[in-house]
């Protein structure tokens, strides 16, 4: 499977510490001084006012970064957009990655308050309904894939809801 | 597989076809084999727009940031990279959706944008951060759902809108959802529509007095009538806001319904063959109309009507639209005594309308400017399966609407919006802020439009219940710049975003403009008062409305307190919040709202020349503003000759401070003022805006060269907004002659 339009989203152990307005400036400086390796960086942008939405988006050509709200969880999402070629295994490592080196560099932002993410459980979504369509085939095809790839003890389909993008909770052990 | 083999026995074939021809012309240009500024128009016309920092070029705050793209130097459009993200627009015929379309276009927000789907000020859905390669899968799978991205931009018809409860509307003539349908699929890729120099918009409306429909405002506006028990519409043209808002004419008092789709097929020939091609900022029809004069427009109309070759499309949807009806879910029901939920009764009074069919309700889900995830679309998708069936619409002012909801329903579905952050009340409110993308997304945005919606939504919720009830229903509309997207000459309160020049730094501003009629279909536009910095428009709110309730007789209106006071006292009002703070004592100003880099001026150094900087061009500018400002004074006490001199001489005054920075000693004598202007501004493109080109400069020489012989109020008016943005304009340009200067010193 040529999957590459994977998101992961790391969750924030402390959300009480956390304003989403202060990633803004934080967001704006990653473009200025062009953080993120292997990602053109491109504007930022606030979601703030939406319901559990993607809260402050990080644009880049590549991929988004995201400190998202999705279902009430605080957390740092990584969509990636553009083809990386290596295959669904190593494309999964790569996504989780970037994702990790991103909570990394916030978890380093003075001003985001001593922000941490817990990497014992990340979210995992298949962003492709072609590719991957919520089904249970492709759910056991990638649960098999992520659990290689990732060292996962633990996976949980998130939605039995076949509209929904096939995504799993992924424990690791 | 593909989505194109997926969806094969799904799509219409003509659909699939022009989707097919559409994803050649991208590999065409990918092969340099079509010219880019024709693959632009193309995928324009698919809907495919561009967006903010595509040129490659991105201030981030300290400098300019070249943006690497990979299929650098390709290009999509002239100075539009290839890989930029972009806009996906997607019409949405009289806002009218279906609960599987809207699923549809959650998986395509999910998969190809940001999970964000935004309604727009025209009942469209915008998808933003789109990849140009993805769009023709986006368009196929929207096709499958029967919708369409065709002729979203680009100068085509553009979706046709309609006031979203006709059908269960209490005040309407008939229910204009089939006409609008048959009228946009009609000329959706019509021959006759492929040439024209601009955009041209349709809306239709139910009733006259209420704003649904805004058919004043729009190029062809279509007013539900009924005569002698004939169906048929009052028929306004040449109506539309942009840079300067044009009032739309009477075409006709009434036409009967079988004359709707051929006379709008006439009035598309006389615009493809006479309306402006070259000068883009005159080519809107409104500028033929206004030229022509509406009589003579009309009679070239009915002339072209005359030959037009019978089509049988233009009466076979007729029978279909007198049959149209709606079928609601659920039998026809009242709340009674059901217990209400927090929040219900709140929510009730400003989002539920009860419909014409007693037992039934229009509810409005408030969109905060315009914007739902697409987990909230496909929950909305599952409350209509449950509460309304299919009968779901966008507005214009950005929300979603379920039609045909039972009335004992309205408070599980108030549970189950709220269940998922859509629950706000403030449908049509103070709190129902609207906005256009502005600097967020927006090419030509100047201002954070957004930005400040979002401020002053959040400022206004929190003292919404000690409002007094006049304040709260009034509307409050922001545009990013002078083109209107976010309607801002309609509203009690509109605003429109522009920047000045503070010592060698740039200050996010907003024009405050008073007294837009939103009722009565767009009834009037707003006038300018002055230009606030960005972060002291929330004050500007609140002194306003503050005033208005403190000093309101009876039941007046908005309009009329602003029209009582008059432009002077409303600017007073102001006046001390058009100062800007020194940048020492509070650098705020010098960022916009939701954005933390400095609001400047490219690569001008800080510092270097700020004793010229701080000119006698700001000073002449300042003198031009006033002018300007009497002009509108004049014109609201009716001395329109007056009111029209003014405003020329407030361009002569901007145009001449300009020339003086480059021949001091220029005279005071007007035809050497405007020849020198033309020389050593003009020609040179000096005064020349990226977007308008040289619309500003033009609108100033056309007053010069032919002063009026009589005087008319909208021409007067329309010259004031004239010698506004010149004025903007000249601002703009003074920035460039700054910025000359200190390439020169550094050479």
């Amino acid at each position: 499977m040529d999957l590459y339009k994977i998101g992961v989203k790391i969750f924030v152990t402390n959300p009480e510490v956390v304003n989403l307005h202060d990633l803004i400036p934080v967001f704006q400086s990653w473009i200025q001084q062009r953080k993120i390796e292997g990602h053109q960086l491109i504007d930022v942008h606030d979601y703030s006012h939406v319901h559990d939405g993607p809260g402050i988006l990080l644009v880049a050509y590549e991929g988004n970064f995201s400190m998202d709200q999705e279902d009430g969880r605080l957390g740092l999402f990584y969509y990636r957009k553009q083809p990386l070629q290596v295959g669904l295994e190593a494309n999964l490592k790569t996504v989780l990655n970037t994702a990790l080196r991103a909570c990394k560099l916030l978890e380093a932002e003075p001003k985001l308050k001593g922000i941490r993410f817990k990497t014992d459980a990340i979210l995992v979504v298949a962003n492709d309904r072609l590719l991957a369509p919520n089904e249970p085939e492709t759910r056991t095809m990638l649960e098999t894939v992520i659990a290689s790839a990732l060292g996962a003890a633990q996976l949980a389909l998130q939605a039995e809801d076949s509209r929904e993008r096939l995504a799993f909770v992924v424990s690791r052990g | 597989m593909t989505w194109k083999e997926k969806l094969a026995d799904k799509l219409p074939r003509a659909l699939a076809d022009e989707i097919d021809v559409y994803e050649t012309q991208l590999e065409l240009r990918k092969l340099g084999k079509i010219d880019e500024k024709l693959f632009a128009e193309t995928r324009l016309r698919r809907g495919a727009y561009g967006q903010r920092y595509d040129n490659g070029q991105r201030h981030d705050g300290t400098k300019t940031q070249h943006l690497h793209f990979p299929s650098e130097p390709l290009t999509k459009g002239p100075d539009t990279m290839w890989d930029a993200p972009g806009m996906q627009r997607i019409k949405i015929p009289f806002g009218g959706l279906t609960s599987s379309q809207l699923e549809t276009l959650a998986d395509c927000a999910e998969e190809y944008s940001d999970s964000i789907l935004h309604v727009t000020t025209r009942q469209d859905f915008q998808l933003h951060f789109v990849h140009i390669e993805d769009t023709p899968t986006l368009m196929r799978r929207l096709a499958a759902a029967g919708i369409t991205t065709r002729e979203a931009c680009g100068n085509s018809i553009r979706n046709v809108t309609a006031c979203p409860l006709v059908g269960v509307c209490r005040t309407q003539a008939f229910d204009v959802t089939p006409y609008a349908k048959a009228i946009a699929y009609f000329l959706l890729g019509h021959p006759d529509t492929q040439d024209f120099g601009r955009k041209f918009k349709i809306a239709f409306s139910g009733c006259e007095q209420e704003a649904c429909g805004l058919v004043n405002m729009h190029d062809m506006g279509c007013l539900a009538l009924v005569r002698d028990g004939k169906r048929g519409f009052k028929l306004y043209v040449g109506g539309g806001l942009g840079p300067v808002p044009y009032q739309a004419k009477v075409f006709a008092d009434f036409i009967p319904e079988e004359e709707l789709l051929p006379i709008a097929q006439a009035i598309s020939r006389v615009f493809a063959r006479l309306g402006e091609k070259q000068n883009r900022s005159r080519a809107r029809i409104k500028f033929l109309v206004a030229k022509l004069g509406v009589d003579e427009f009309k009679r070239l109309v009915m002339e072209e009507r005359k030959i037009l070759p019978p089509d049988p499309r233009w009466t076979a949807f007729i029978p279909e639209a007198h049959g149209f009806k709606e079928t609601p879910l659920k039998s026809p029901s009242s709340l009674d005594g059901a217990s209400k939920p927090e929040g219900y009764a709140a929510w009730a009074e400003t989002n539920v309308y009860q419909q014409l069919q007693p037992g039934y309700a229009v509810v409005t889900i408030s969109l905060p400017i315009g914007d739902l995830t697409s987990k909230q679309a496909r929950r909305v998708a599952d409350l209509a399966r449950k509460y309304c069936g299919d009968n779901i619409r966008t507005t214009v002012e950005q929300n979603l609407v379920f039609r045909w909801v039972a009335g004992r329903d309205l408070t599980e579905l108030y549970r189950g919006l709220k269940d998922v952050g859509l629950g706000d009340f403030g449908a049509g409110t103070i709190l129902d802020t609207v906005a256009c993308p502005g600097t967020d997304t927006c090419k030509l945005g100047i201002a954070s439009s957004r930005g400040l919606a979002r401020e002053l939504r959040t400022r206004l919720a929190e003292q919404y219940f000690t409002m007094d009830a006049a304040v709260k229903g009034l509307h409050i509309k922001m545009s990013g710049c002078f083109n209107s997207c976010g309607q801002h000459h309609l509203a009690d309160i509109g605003f429109y975003g522009n920047s000045r020049t503070l010592g060698n730094r740039k200050v996010p501003h907003f024009q405050v403009l008073l007294g837009g009629k939103w009722r009565d279909n767009a009834g009037s536009y707003g006038l300018a008062i002055g230009s606030v910095p960005s972060k002291n428009v929330p004050t500007v709110v609140e002194r306003i409305t503050k005033r208005f309730v403190k000093e309101r007789l009876g039941n007046e209106s908005f309009q009329d307190f602003i029209t009582r006071i008059g432009k002077a006292e409303s600017r007073k009002m102001i006046e001390d919040l058009m100062e800007v703070p020194a940048y020492e004592k509070d650098a705020t100003f010098y960022s916009d709202w939701g954005d933390p880099r400095e609001f400047t001026m490219g690569d001008m150094g800080i510092g270097e020349c700020a004793g010229e900087i701080v000119s006698r061009i700001d000073f002449d500018l300042q003198a031009a503003e006033r002018l300007c400002f009497e002009a509108q004074l004049k014109l609201e006490a009716n001395d329109l000759e007056k009111a029209d001199e003014l405003a020329y001489k407030s361009m002569l005054q901007a145009a001449q401070g300009l020339v003086k920075e480059l021949w001091y000693d220029v005279p005071n004598d007007a035809n050497v003022i405007a020849k020198e202007f033309r020389a050593r501004l003009f020609e040179p493109k000096l005064f020349w805006d990226r977007f308008a080109g040289g619309k500003f400069a033009q609108d100033f020489f056309r007053r010069h060269e032919n002063p009026p012989t009589r005087y008319d109020y909208d021409e007067v008016h329309r010259l004031i907004e004239e010698s506004q943005l010149f004025i903007e304009a000249a601002h703009a340009c003074a920035d460039k002659l700054r910025e000359q200067k200190v390439a020169n010193v550094k050479l």
